[in-house]
């Protein structure tokens, strides 16, 4: 997903980048409810989802119940 | 005198079989109820593999069959009743994974021709399915292109259908354990096509004549279907079109539009029904319906290519198998569009008798007294906007004679496996965690796949819907595909509200995710979303090491298709129970049915089972499902207890 990036004055120092809201606003509309997959916009967070999210089948190691095993 | 057996609990249809009824039509009820089925033939026992025969060996009228009996049952060929029933058997799979198989040929010709550029109007959706097949067959992705990509993908995609040794690709997403177990079997596909040939080979007359090696055979021909040809259609599919994800949408007759021009799309395939509906909402066609008197156009689906567009785009059904010919008897469907599988050939005769085209688009399917555009997928925008125009010109040749029912239904589909893991956790956590957890708890009991046709030998829709509701209200959470999902849809039961036909701790978890108590994961093809499914279940862990260990089932009440028998067994050598209703077609053997009944269980876990009362046969599935927590130690609640340090310490001590 896209960070959203807010500059703040900071005392000491005129303006820092801080993270902005992570969440999503409200209730999607139009083409978009139902849908989360436009929620990964670069190669590089679809890949790191697959590690995670889909970890059942791309994880490094074997995951959960076949932690333990050898490769079949 | 017996009771009539009611046509249908959907009184849409019931209202459209009794208008086909008065215009004269003739439809799948009235020719079932005029032709009964061959009792020998349903029963597996007869052979019409060579012309020394058909040989017909049907069991004796008496209960007990005497030796004597046993020894005259065979054929001419000497094939014993055995081998017999074992061979059309494994025909039905052949047939069945063929159809499937053949589907996914299909869709990795289409999906190379986009990959190279030389298919215009498509593109590849789905970054991140193109990104999963890629690490599943060890793609380069690098820095390359998506099209780049794409093009290793394809070309792989169908050197897995003429592959002659080694295994299939995506069976290295199974559980460990049941990959090891096939291999031990020696059931693990070499390549699609060759284990579908195989079968042709060895039913041939005087080849294979041990029924137990074709039954092997014929698990080896199905797991190259499901795992095979038909997890290759869903995840092209899904690159091509995107994977499905939550979508509300309508089911049932009442999706037909009085004032609008009403294209029906019907069959399995979704490639050009995908352009049809972005033609569909091309503005200059729009313009030209209204042209001709109507208010724009209105599209709508039967079996499962409408189940592929309703899980992508929302487009509603018109209903399931058995509602193909009732869609025409509306008199208000302009153009019916089939591609291929489950098509009836009554179609042309019954538009006849209003104003409706029927359009065959596939070189494949052809249907004499229908309209022929061929899809052409170098040219799919065009083949599409000639369907739309056919359509539209049908339009001002409506007769009188309409009659649309009022009946439709909400509905929400789109349950692929990926989106039940992201539905489970979000972006952050997706887990199959939750689902394990609350069978675990008990608060759901387990999962069964309710799926397959409809069959007008028994009533349509009453049995997968009597089936799903004593399921859930048991606490059994149903996945669906296909015409059984349908058939649930029109029930209600495919929305969030439908939480109240089911039991306690079932209705609890589906409140809480916001999720009905019954999953549409999309077409039969998309059977493969739930082998994933059970497989993310495995692999979550807490629930043992294989698919075989999960408290689930499976079954297909009102099969019709050799296409069911095909998943039922890939399903079973999966590892997963599943009962099948109407009628086996073994029952001519008992050695064969008792192989598929109870042999099967020792060697994958599962097996068949058969029963035509639903709730007979939902209490079966419970019973296994029961069966499975308790070797799982899941049976019981267990008392939670607060350890005081006293007690740590004596645990500390042992």
């Amino acid at each position: 997903m896209e960070y959203k990036i807010e500059k703040k004055p900071a005392p000491g120092r005129d303006e820092v980048e801080v993270l902005g809201d992570t969440f999503e606003e409200g209730k999607p509309e139009g083409e978009d409810v139902g849908k989360w997959r436009q929620k990964l916009g670069s190669r590089e967070d679809k890949l790191k989802y697959l590690q995670n999210g889909e970890r059942y089948w791309f994880s490094e190691e074997w995951f959960g119940s076949e932690k333990r095993k050898t490769p079949a | 005198m017996a009771e009539e057996k009611a046509k249908s609990i959907d009184n849409a249809s019931l209202k459209m079989i009794e208008k086909a009824a008065k215009d004269g039509v003739n439809t799948a009820f009235d020719r079932a109820e005029a032709m009964k089925p061959c009792p020998i033939g349903m029963v597996g026992s007869c052979c019409k593999n060579c012309s020394m025969g058909p040989c017909r060996v049907p069991l004796p009228k008496s209960l007990e069959e005497t030796p004597e009996d046993k020894r005259k049952r065979r054929g001419v060929c000497g094939a014993t009743a055995e081998t017999i029933a074992a061979r059309n058997f494994i025909r039905m799979i052949a047939g069945g994974a063929a159809a499937h198989s053949d589907h996914g040929r299909g869709v990795a010709e289409l999906f190379l021709a986009v990959a190279k550029g030389e298919a215009s109007g498509y593109e590849l959706k789905d970054e991140q399915k193109l990104l999963q097949v890629a690490l599943d067959w060890g793609i380069e992705i690098g820095d390359r292109s998506n099209n780049e990509i794409a093009v290793d993908i394809g070309e792989k995609a169908l050197s897995e259908f003429g592959k002659q040794e080694g295994e299939i690709d995506f069976l290295r997403r199974a559980p460990l354990k049941r990959q090891e177990l096939w291999r031990q079997q020696g059931v693990a596909p070499r390549g699609i096509d060759r284990e579908i040939v195989e079968i042709m080979h060895r039913t041939h007359m005087g080849v294979d004549q041990d029924y137990k090696n074709l039954l092997q055979q014929g698990v080896r021909a199905s797991l190259a279907d499901g795992w095979g040809g038909s997890m290759i259609a869903t995840e092209l599919q899904d690159i091509l079109f995107g994977t499905p994800a939550p979508v509300l949408s309508k089911v049932n007759l009442g999706v037909i539009k009085k004032d609008e021009v009403n294209i029906i799309i019907h069959g399995h395939e979704p490639l050009l029904s995908e352009m049809i509906v972005a033609v569909s909402q091309d503005p200059e066609m729009i313009e030209l319906a209204k042209s001709s008197g109507a208010k724009g156009i209105n599209l709508a689906g039967i079996c499962c290519t409408a189940n592929e567009i309703l899980i992508r785009h929302g487009v509603p059904l018109a209903g399931n198998f058995l509602q193909q010919e009732l869609a025409l008897v509306t008199g208000a469907v302009d153009a019916m569009v089939v591609d291929v599988q489950c098509i009836m050939q009554s179609l042309p005769d019954i538009a006849q008798c209003y104003h409706t085209k029927i359009i065959t688009t596939s070189p494949k399917a052809k249907i004499p007294g229908a309209v022929h555009v061929e899809f052409d997928e170098h040219n799919a925008v065009e083949s599409a906007r000639a369907i739309v125009k056919t359509a539209i010109e049908a339009f001002p040749k409506r007769g009188s004679n309409i009659d649309i029912p009022k009946e439709t239904t909400d509905l929400v589909a789109g349950f692929s496996h990926e989106t039940i893991n992201y539905l489970l956790g979000g972006i952050f956590r997706a887990s199959y965690r939750p689902l394990n957890d609350n069978i675990i708890n008990g608060r759901i009991r387990g999962v069964a796949g309710v799926v397959g046709c409809n069959n007008p030998r028994v009533t349509h829709d009453d049995i997968h819907v009597t089936m799903i509701k004593e399921l859930i209200k048991n606490d059994v959470l149903v996945v669906q595909t296909g015409c059984s999902a349908m058939a649930a849809a029109k029930a209600g039961l495919l929305t969030p509200e439908a939480a109240k036909y089911a039991g306690k701790g079932l209705a609890e978890v589906c409140e809480t995710v916001g999720i009905p108590p019954v999953l549409h994961m999309g077409s039969c093809v998309d059977n493969s979303r739930i082998l994933m499914a059970v497989t993310a279940m495995v692999k979550e862990g807490g629930l043992g090491d294989d698919i075989s260990d999960l408290p689930v089932a499976g079954a297909a009440p009102e099969w019709m298709s050799e296409k069911a028998i095909s998943i039922g067994q890939y399903v079973v050598a999966s590892g997963i129970y599943t009962v099948f209703g109407v009628n086996w077609p073994t029952l001519g053997s008992k050695e064969v049915t008792d192989f598929l009944f109870k042999d099967m269980e020792d060697m994958y876990g599962g097996m068949w089972a058969f029963e035509p009362d639903p709730i007979r046969a939902a209490h079966l599935m419970i019973a296994h499902i029961d069966k499975k927590r308790k070797a799982l130690g899941i049976d019981k609640a267990r008392e939670r207890v607060l350890y005081d340090m006293d007690m740590r310490r004596e645990l500390d001590a042992v």
